[in-house]
């Protein structure tokens, strides 16, 4: 009968009693442990969302977005001199043109090739084009395709078939480029070429191009391939997929050679910008547009839904922590008040303990060993518990913490759909991002118990029942031996 | 061989200063088997208090085999009480939910003794107490008092103590049973030399031990 074996059965001399304390001591250690989980799945979370968005911002000319709007094209110059601003980490400019098929130019217009502004206006899919390629699109017009490719033909000169819609010739859509000086997309997340090779060669003369899966695949292109724009014979050097069909409808070409090719030569439709840390952001937002100029720019964070949909699941995660912390404390108390309660009832056994020559120390271990058998039970129950709450807990936690982001980001989505038909440019995905609503960028949150979060947990829960434990432990010393001679 | 100097204990109960031991001096030898006879309230539980090293008194020696106990230190006493004391109380005092057997074996446990050693000892203290097989593995609140009372007295001699102090051993006992256990600790005093001192207001009791001893109002006397 060692001191171990005498603690478990003496956790169990009062049934009732240790079984009502388990499960009060379950329910408190569940709620704590639930609550880690939901704040290490929401610190996840955030981390997550930090690193897929970034700490991005996106330089357009002012009053320009992709390919609508006007205004005068970013140069090189503001991209030098946009890099001399505080707390940046990199500045991309990117050149987006889009390119009409060849074929269908020259059927409609009978112009040649090579002058881009002959183009501009221009029916059958020349509509706001830089210059011509032999690709053909790999979606089709449809509605949203005629409503905005169509539109300039009826003050178009040299528009013979206006009114005539049956006998003009199939007009596709134009091929968005993207001019990239490296292997990133506008947005300035990494390329995902799924076949061939990134971009390596980015002179003004470089014949090498990365080509979207679907475009790829209607114009029966492999790496090695070969296609031309304007005049250049381009290589395929890599097929990328950037995840929908509009992206996977565009090439990527080094930047120097869109300039050339479509000859705006030093011009740049945006620049992406990665900022150090995302609560720099709307600092620097605010000292691009000043030191580039607020007439001539418009400087966007996508970030904007992302910063309060890290703000509200901060304040999840802080609410977890201290719902944990605060529930440890109650299992804490709870332990320390059964505990006390206990030495208070065998003050005569301590006594004769005592007088049998047990140690203080002997006893003080008994009894904390007897509050870890509580715990310890309580533990288990409770895990079980935290099992199946922790999904709940965090979902209405999360649900109830970003229900005001969601109906502020209501309307601005709203606005985002207007967007839809116009597409395109530097800064589309980055655009539609920073329009979806915070709740849509949280996502689920899914729980699961890692190691880590375990050994936290019962660390945690071990340190809280031993503080509660030692109190009524060190009590025990106070128990005079002479109590044992008391009366009843 | 156990000697009381001039030992004094004195509480402050208001602003009165009570003294229900006071001046108390004695000596018994090894082997001895005495009693203490006194009236409720004499001072008779205080002074037992004092020997066995659950208190301290206020002033005066007590001296077990020329240690004196006013001077020892705390963690002193402890080992003192554990490796030289054995006591039996008036309420038996086992602990309820351990068997006969494992109340035997508590204070060697905390002596250090090795756990076989430790189980074969206490099987043999209860036989010597006369305390049945079966009746070793059974917990020591399903057993009579008398059986309790055994149990105690082989709890108080299993780290083979030099002075075993018993507070009103049969107080709780019927006359019959109560002699069996005077018997078993007479024969263990003259047969293990170990002093016994029995604290009583049984005058039935006291008649069988060696030396008498009154305590009355604090003080000591022998009677002849």
């Amino acid at each position: 009968m060692g001191v171990v074996s005498r603690s478990v059965g003496n956790a169990f001399r009062n049934k009732v009693r240790s079984g009502a304390v388990v499960v009060i001591l379950a329910v408190a250690i569940g709620l704590a442990l639930a609550m880690l989980v939901a704040n290490q799945a929401v610190g996840a979370k955030v981390d997550s969302l930090k690193a897929s968005v970034g700490n991005n911002l996106t330089v357009n000319p002012a009053g320009s977005r992709g390919g609508l709007g006007g205004g005068n094209p970013l140069t090189t110059a503001d991209a030098t001199k946009a890099a001399t601003v505080a707390h940046l980490v990199s500045v991309n400019g990117t050149l987006s043109v889009r390119l009409s098929n060849a074929a269908a130019t020259s059927g409609s217009t009978g112009t040649g090739t090579g002058s881009s502004s002959g183009d501009r206006g221009g029916p059958g899919g020349g509509f706001g084009s830089s210059g011509t390629t032999s690709l053909k699109s790999a979606v089709d017009p449809g509605v949203l395709g005629q409503r905005n490719n169509s539109n300039g033909s009826s003050s178009d000169a040299t528009g013979g078939t206006t009114g005539s819609t049956t006998t003009r010739p199939a007009f596709t859509i134009p091929i968005q480029a993207t001019g990239v000086s490296t292997s990133t997309t506008a947005t300035g997340t990494a390329i995902n070429v799924t076949g061939g090779a990134q971009l390596t060669d980015f002179a003004a003369s470089s014949t090498q191009a990365l080509v979207g899966s679907t475009l790829a695949t209607k114009n029966s292109l492999k790496v090695g391939s070969t296609f031309t724009i304007q005049d250049r014979t381009m290589k395929v050097t890599g097929i990328f997929d950037a995840g929908d069909a509009f992206d996977n409808n565009g090439i990527y070409l080094p930047l120097a050679a869109t300039q050339t090719l479509t000859s705006q030569a030093g011009q740049l439709s945006s620049l992406n910008v990665v900022v150090d840390t995302i609560e720099n952001v709307s600092a620097t937002q605010a000292s691009l547009t000043t030191a580039l100029g607020a007439d001539k720019v418009d400087v966007t964070a996508g970030s904007t839904n992302l910063e309060s949909a890290i703000t509200s699941l901060g304040s999840v995660q802080s609410i977890s922590l201290i719902a944990f912390i605060a529930s440890l404390v109650t299992a804490g108390l709870i332990v320390l008040l059964i505990m006390i309660m206990v030495v208070r009832e065998r003050r005569r056994e301590i006594g004769v303990l005592k007088a049998i020559g047990a140690s203080n120390r002997t006893i003080g271990v008994q009894f904390v060993l007897e509050a870890m058998v509580l715990v310890v039970l309580g533990t288990v129950v409770g895990g079980v518990v935290a099992a199946f709450s922790s999904n709940p807990i965090v979902s209405a936690l999360v649900a109830g913490n970003t229900a005001s982001t969601s109906s502020a980001a209501g309307p601005v989505r709203g606005a985002g759909g207007g967007f839809g038909g116009g597409g395109g440019g530097g800064g589309f995905t980055r655009t539609r991002g920073a329009f979806a609503g915070a709740d849509q960028l949280i996502g689920t949150i899914s729980t699961s118990i890692g190691w880590q979060t375990l050994v936290l947990g019962v660390v945690g829960i071990l340190v809280i029942a031993a503080i509660g434990a030692l109190i009524p432990a060190l009590l025990t010393a106070k128990v005079r031996p002479i109590e044992v001679l008391r009366g009843e | 061989m156990l000697s009381v100097k001039d030992v004094v204990k004195s509480f402050n109960s208001g602003d009165r200063t009570i003294k229900p031991v006071n001046g108390v001096s004695f000596s018994l030898e090894q082997g001895t088997f005495a009693a203490i006879l006194g009236k409720s309230g004499s001072g008779k539980s205080t002074l037992l208090s004092l020997l066995g090293a659950l208190d301290k008194a206020t002033s005066g020696d007590v001296v077990v085999d020329d240690v004196n106990l006013s001077t020892l230190p705390d963690r002193k006493l402890t080992a003192y009480r554990r490796d030289d004391i054995g006591f039996v109380f008036q309420q038996y005092n086992l602990i309820p939910n351990l068997s006969a057997r494992e109340n035997v074996m508590l204070p060697m446990e905390f002596a250090g003794v090795s756990r076989s050693e430790r189980t074969k000892r206490a099987a043999e203290l209860l036989n010597q107490v006369e305390l049945t097989e079966e009746m070793h593995g059974r917990l020591a609140n399903r057993l009579s008092g008398g059986m309790q009372q055994r149990v105690a007295i082989a709890r108080a001699l299993a780290n083979n103590p030099k002075l075993i102090l018993a507070d009103e051993p049969t107080g709780n006992l019927d006359d019959e049973t109560g002699e069996l256990i005077i018997a078993l600790l007479r024969q263990l005093a003259h047969e293990k030399k170990t002093t016994i001192l029995v604290v009583t207001h049984d005058q039935a009791l006291a008649s069988q031990t060696d030396r008498q001893f009154r305590l009355a109002r604090g003080k000591i006397t022998e009677d002849h």
